[in-house]
């Protein structure tokens, strides 16, 4: 399962940050998700509430942020957002806002990261 | 008292991934072996492929073949007297760099110039885990439907070459494989498409000619 592998990532770095901060409780993590990471943002939510039991990360809000697709554009040189032709897809396609063309280089979009949490700790 | 902090992670859960395929592509590179990549979906062609190649080209090639659980398809390509090393990838659905390392780790890398992956049978998952290759190289037979491109555009936007398979069967379950074509075109108008029935050899040269235009790039 593709998404088990990505949570245990999360988790794991989730718990060393918090740890690293004395943590006695995790409120909140916020995950950054790109659009073309081939994970179902529900699934990973998922999966990652039954790992997260008994754990500090028990009771955490998952928050999921979205990363734009970012490309270069081979035919008219356009660098910035694309356009995400959804059609059916949960995957979108890419393709240049300015030209329409599909003849890109993806450059962002991919990552999954996990960006910041909030934690309880007791008094310094 | 319990204090609140919102504290910074800044992981990148991709990167360990990202970071071994580099390091696999480096110690491919410092032997001169060219990787190529195969992925597509369970029944597609991947296996004859690598046969095919193997028996058509006088490179000296070892072989990673990746499958969930079984070691089937590293036993048909061991018979073609080549090194090959079987990848289980156990419950996960795609190989991933870390998992590859180890399978160069077992090649007699000095005595090869080609490395060919052959990836878990699946369109979706291996999107996301690069493994190091030079190349990558989608498989995608009529018989899984003339509308498989379409639905799975990402694999497509980001091969290097699509090999549509078994297009003497076209007819025989209504599949459209010039559909396929214009799919895979319109997708990703930098890919090069070629039609092949590996049963007869067709688009076999094709396919092994695009591989060493790449090699030679």
């Amino acid at each position: 399962m593709h998404e088990l592998s990505m949570a245990q990532g999360i988790i794991d770095a989730v718990i060393e940050t918090a740890e690293n901060n004395n943590a006695t409780e995790v409120n909140e993590i916020t995950i950054e998700l790109g659009r073309l990471a081939m994970v179902n943002p529900e699934q990973l939510e998922f999966i990652l509430g039954v790992l997260i039991e008994n754990t500090i990360l028990e009771d955490a809000k998952i928050i999921f942020e979205e990363i734009p697709v970012e490309i270069d554009c081979h035919d008219c040189n356009f660098h910035g957002v694309a356009i995400l032709d959804d059609k059916d897809h949960y995957a979108p396609i890419v393709k240049c806002p300015e030209c329409d063309s599909y003849s890109i280089e993806i450059l962002n979009g991919k990552d999954i990261v996990v960006k910041n949490i909030v934690i309880e700790k007791e008094d310094d | 008292m319990h204090q609140v902090a919102d504290v910074e992670v800044a992981k990148n859960i991709m990167d360990a991934n990202k970071k071994l395929a580099d390091k696999n592509k480096k110690n491919l590179d410092d032997k001169g072996i060219f990787c190529v990549d195969f992925v597509g979906a369970i029944g597609s062609g991947k296996t004859t492929l690598v046969e095919e190649i193997i028996d058509n080209t006088d490179y000296k090639i070892g072989v990673l073949a990746g499958d969930v659980i079984s070691k089937f398809d590293a036993g048909r390509i061991e018979k073609h007297d080549v090194p090959v090393v079987g990848l289980n990838t156990g419950k996960e659905c795609h190989l991933d760099a870390h998992l590859v390392g180890h399978g160069i780790a077992d090649l007699p890398l000095d005595d090869l110039d080609m490395l060919i992956i052959e990836n878990v049978g699946n369109l979706i998952c291996p999107v996301d885990f690069e493994l190091g290759s030079h190349m990558r190289i989608v498989v995608v037979s009529v018989t899984e439907g003339d509308d498989t491109v379409e639905k799975h555009p990402i694999i497509f936007q980001t091969s290097d070459a699509v090999v549509i398979n078994k297009v003497d069967l076209a007819d025989a379950v209504g599949a459209d494989a010039d559909k396929m074509v214009n799919d895979a075109l319109k997708l990703n108008p930098n890919i090069k498409v070629i039609k092949s029935s590996l049963k007869d050899g067709t688009g076999l040269d094709e396919i092994i000619k695009c591989i060493e235009e790449a090699m030679n790039n």
